[in-house]
């Protein structure tokens, strides 16, 4: 097992340390915001890392508008039978070699990074039998970096300290509110995902009502449950981490929502304006917005407005 | 315990993965195969777990891929569309 693991230590505190180096001539190096700040550091550098698998995900649902008709009629044929439904959207997703789903392996991937922050940060906490501290190196964090971390503080309360590893009211304080944000960040995430960058489904209201019951009742518990055990540290990586799925979320939905989406007729809505606009500053006379071509429009590709057939007489 | 374990991916099947978006490339989706795995082949569905796992990864295309495969003579689709 530690053939597994140390790697991971040396991994996770390294990075950690790295940020602290670069930190310590703006923050000092026993401060607490050098050591908070390097952990959010680690994050960072993990979601730049997986920025090209989302991009890459954005990039085949994009793709997906060719296979609309496919899809289309896969929903007919198999209304009444969900599972049929999916099994061949999954096979039609294969054949054309796009498949817009994000994948299981990166989140499973993150999590012996989360874990070995854990055990790293759990080491500078550890007491002997007689409840004096004695705290563990793991990775590159020994010697005075050992000892300077055991001592650093986030908003008053030591990095390395759980909600029931200590005694100390601040550290209490601190675990709620940011398991509190860990709650609201996720929830918020989701909820802008549901109302504006998802297609309009026929199913998708009751799915929505359902997964907003569980976010708003189910999540604050398990998070306080688990979050209790986290010490400070994790909570900042956790919560940071949430942070970031939000804004790359409303980056996307901002800037290249999906079609068929609310937010993406929206975009569309205000392109047309902008063109209205540039146009009457241009030449000083409104050309019909409804005549340009919509290939025009930027580089989101829709669907385009096929040409009406005139009967001939 | 391959009791519990089923149990345990059932309890995050109703509870938590209804929460997020869908993201597994496959179907069965991945805790379903793990589920069928773990029940049916004990210790070797553990591993075929990981093996799935690892193949839903952002550069595979995905599919229908069962652990252990459906009878063929079930079909639920033929009923009642006359």
């Amino acid at each position: 097992m530690g053939a597994i693991l140390n790697p991971l230590y040396d991994l996770v505190s390294g990075v950690i340390i790295i940020f602290h180096k670069l930190l310590t001539p703006v923050f000092g190096a026993d401060s607490g915001v050098t050591w908070s700040l390097s952990i959010v550091g680690l994050v960072i550098l993990i979601r730049i890392i997986l920025i090209p698998l989302f991009v890459k995900q954005i990039k085949s649902q994009r793709a997906l508008t060719a296979l609309q008709p496919h899809m289309k009629a896969i929903q007919n044929k198999y209304k009444d039978d969900r599972q049929k439904q999916s099994e061949e959207m999954m096979k039609l997703y294969k054949e054309h070699k796009t498949n817009p789903l994000a994948s299981c392996f990166p989140i499973i991937a993150q999590a012996p990074i989360f874990f070995a922050l854990f055990t790293v940060l759990n080491g500078i906490a550890a007491k002997n039998d007689a409840g004096v501290p004695a705290p563990i190196a793991r990775g590159f964090l020994k010697g005075e970096y050992l000892e300077s971390a055991s001592q650093a503080t986030f908003f008053g309360a030591k990095i390395s300290q759980s909600f029931l590893g200590s005694p100390d009211t601040t550290v209490k304080i601190v675990t709620v509110i940011l398991i509190f944000i860990m709650s609201a960040t996720t929830f918020t995430t989701q909820r802008q995902l549901m109302v504006k960058g998802m297609p309009k489904m026929d199913s998708s209201n009751n799915m929505m009502l359902q997964q907003q019951k569980i976010m708003l009742y189910l999540f604050p518990v398990i998070f306080a449950v688990s979050g209790v055990n986290f010490p400070v540290g994790v909570l900042i990586y956790w919560s940071t981490t949430n942070f970031w799925t939000w804004g790359q979320q409303y980056y996307v939905i901002k800037r290249n929502p999906t079609p068929g989406s609310p937010a993406y007729e929206e975009l569309q809505q205000k392109r047309k304006h902008k063109e209205k606009q540039e146009n009457r500053e241009q030449s000083g006379t409104v050309i019909d917005p409804e005549n340009t071509e919509p290939d025009q429009m930027g580089e989101v590709k829709g669907q385009r407005k096929q040409p009406k057939k005139k009967k001939k007489k | 315990m391959r009791g519990l374990i089923v149990f345990l991916i059932n309890l995050y099947q109703k509870w938590i993965s209804p929460a997020f978006p869908a993201r597994c490339k496959y179907y069965p989706s991945c805790s379903s195969y793990a589920a069928s795995a773990i029940s049916n082949y004990g210790f070797r569905g553990i591993f075929m777990t990981i093996w799935r796992l690892m193949r839903c990864n952002p550069w595979s295309h995905g599919g229908v891929d069962y652990a252990v495969k459906p009878l063929q003579t079930i079909q639920k689709t033929s009923v009642g569309v006359n």
